[in-house]
């Protein structure tokens, strides 16, 4: 059987990247320390992308805080940004709020969903609880208070749209079509690219649409607008079913960021100088992290990863 | 303060896992190793049955009678947490699993009538840190500063102002100064127990503040926070000099048991198999 082939949308970071122009609101995929798309966070700076409102994932890592010190972002949408144990509140974030040199659209974790998903349904608002009685309704003046229609006298959240104009979502794997299989868990990603109007998925492999139709219900993000193929393209975070996140290269950012706050900005343009805007791409990028540190940090994922070290007996493709 | 055989987030490890029954459902929250830690050992000394969703990942985990392999999961979202699991949500999904069975107060009045009942329900315990608490149990994960401003920006609220269904939130706090125990917070992340009456939240909100001190409850009139013991090797007196608002006992009051050498054992052996949680040695 023949006919018109369909639309192939295999591209490169930096091509995704210069997608994104400036004054867009874009959205981070991932959760804290794993599952986020590397390679375009670091051409969206090489760009020089400024003005842009970021939307991050519930639990928001470092990839936000290197955007906002590297200067791209003006307004935040996001409950946390940190690291936990290596760094309990990313410096970048603190020092530019603290600073006022980036509004911050204050929210909590279901805030956050409940405007995605209001954008994702077409909706212009979703109605919640959570939040009523804090201080977040008085910091974000988007949050409107209103009492049930039901008449129990309880207080309600209006939760207004939160739309994107490009999603960035890191996944498992792909095929040249945009259809992603996230390898263990999604966290928010899936609400998150519902919101946006485009996404881009940055797939540690590239792989056949046979092998995406061996188990259809893994696909959590259809028909990506774009997909880069991106071995290693969580790094320094861990990508869940790959690799586990580099610890000595994060505790060096949070050294340079940590200087940073204090108005010592030298290390931080240090770290950029070494590790976003020098290497040339995602391979040039790799090669200075070295095949020696990819390895280990593969290896510390052994035993319950999908990957290489997939242990006998356990299913393929079912987490 | 006297030197301990144990360290202070051990004694808070094991305390938390003394709340903790068999049946319970819990939500680990955002990663410490204390609360993981906890939650593993309930799990594998007396709750069995624990529904535990650990971390941020979704996955609800069993360690009952299993190996704890390479130590505790460094983050939240390690991906060796999925070694312990037996189902999994996407992150947004935890909030479909909010409404008790029953509807509305009746879970929180009447545990009773729900004795035995096996729904996954999130959560009768929730872990939830703050860089303030005050004399409400306001808790403060925004900032500190006023009008909006900030002196200093904290990580965020995450999502303990969400959780509005949880029966015990437990307040855990790395330290106790005047700074961070407060008469009244910047911000309001989460409300104290008082404020979830107010507002007819279904669940019950803080119901312990934990220190490396000592703890305190809820349960006088007004729901203020009240001294309810202090950890072996410290002081009421230490507990009030370290306290910014007034520190009176709670009626129930009494005597916080030393971690027994069973429950050190277990938790040095079987769950702390790295003893990430002796840093910092004696308390």
């Amino acid at each position: 059987m023949t006919g018109p082939a369909r639309k192939e949308v295999v591209v490169s970071a930096a091509e995704a990247a210069a997608r994104v122009s400036d004054g867009m609101t874009i959205i981070i995929g991932g959760f804290v320390t794993a599952n986020h798309p590397m390679p375009v966070v670091r051409e969206l700076i090489k760009r020089g992308a400024g003005d842009l409102t970021v939307i991050g994932s519930a639990t928001a890592g470092l990839e936000i805080d290197l955007l906002i010190g590297a200067g791209c972002v003006r307004k935040l949408i996001a409950p946390y940004v940190g690291a936990e144990l290596y760094a309990p509140i990313g410096n970048c974030y603190r020092a530019a709020a603290e600073s006022g040199e980036i509004e911050i659209w204050e929210c909590s974790e279901y805030i956050l969903y409940a405007g995605l998903q209001a954008r994702a349904m077409g909706q212009e608002f979703m109605a919640w609880r959570g939040g009523v009685g804090t201080s977040i309704p008085e910091l974000n003046k988007d949050l409107v208070v209103f009492e049930s229609p039901l008449g129990d006298g309880k207080e309600y959240l209006a939760v207004p749209a939160i739309g994107a104009d490009w999603g960035f979502i890191h996944v498992g794997w792909a095929d040249a079509y945009g259809n992603g299989q996230h390898v263990g868990a999604r966290f928010g990603d899936r609400v998150l690219a519902r919101a946006a109007d485009r996404v881009a998925v940055c797939a540690e492999r590239l792989v056949p649409n046979s092998y995406i139709r061996r188990n259809p219900v893994m696909t959590s993000i259809p028909y990506a607008d774009l997909v880069i193929e991106a071995p290693f393209g969580s790094h320094p975070y861990a990508a869940h079913g790959f690799y586990a996140e580099d610890a000595e290269h994060i505790r060096a950012y949070v050294a340079a960021s940590a200087a940073y706050r204090k108005g010592d900005r030298a290390a931080f343009r240090a770290y950029l100088d070494e590790w976003v805007t020098g290497p040339e791409d995602h391979d040039a990028y790799l090669e200075k992290v070295g095949v020696r540190r990819l390895l280990e940090l593969e290896r510390e994922y052994a035993g319950v990863s999908l990957g290489r070290h997939a242990p006998e007996g356990w299913p393929d493709g079912q987490f | 303060m006297t030197q301990t055989p144990w360290s202070w987030k051990e004694m808070m490890a094991i305390f938390f896992a003394r709340q903790i029954e068999d049946g319970d459902t819990l939500c680990s929250g955002a990663h410490t190793e204390i609360s993981f830690c906890a939650a593993m050992l309930a799990q594998k000394s007396h709750a069995p049955n624990l529904r535990l969703q650990l971390g941020g990942t979704g996955y609800l985990c069993n360690l009952a009678g299993r190996e704890v392999i390479g130590g505790v999961p460094r983050t939240s979202v390690d991906y060796r947490i999925a070694q312990w699991a037996e189902a999994y949500f996407d992150h947004p999904e935890t909030f479909i699993f909010y409404g008790p069975p029953g509807g509305g107060r009746r879970y929180y009045e009447d545990r009773a009538a729900f004795a035995g009942h096996n729904g996954y329900f999130f959560a009768d315990h929730f872990f939830v840190g703050g860089i303030q608490v005050d004399y409400h149990g306001n808790v403060n994960l925004i900032g500190l500063g006023s009008d909006g401003g900030f002196t200093m920006r904290g990580p965020g609220s995450v999502g303990i102002g969400d959780v509005i269904t949880v029966r015990n939130m437990f307040v855990f706090m790395t330290a106790h100064d005047p700074r961070r125990f407060v008469e009244k917070v910047d911000y309001i992340s989460t409300m104290g127990p008082s404020g979830w009456r107010e507002k007819q939240f279904p669940g019950n909100g803080p119901q312990w503040i934990v220190s490396p001190l000592g703890v305190f409850d809820f349960t006088g009139e007004g729901m203020t926070a009240r001294l309810r013991g202090v950890f072996p090797g410290h002081t009421e007196l230490q507990v009030a000099a370290a306290t910014g608002f007034p520190v009176a006992r709670s009626e129930l009051f009494g005597d916080i048991e030393p971690p027994s050498p069973g429950e050190l054992a277990l938790l040095r052996e079987q769950v702390d198999v790295n003893r990430v949680l002796s840093e910092g040695g004696g308390a």
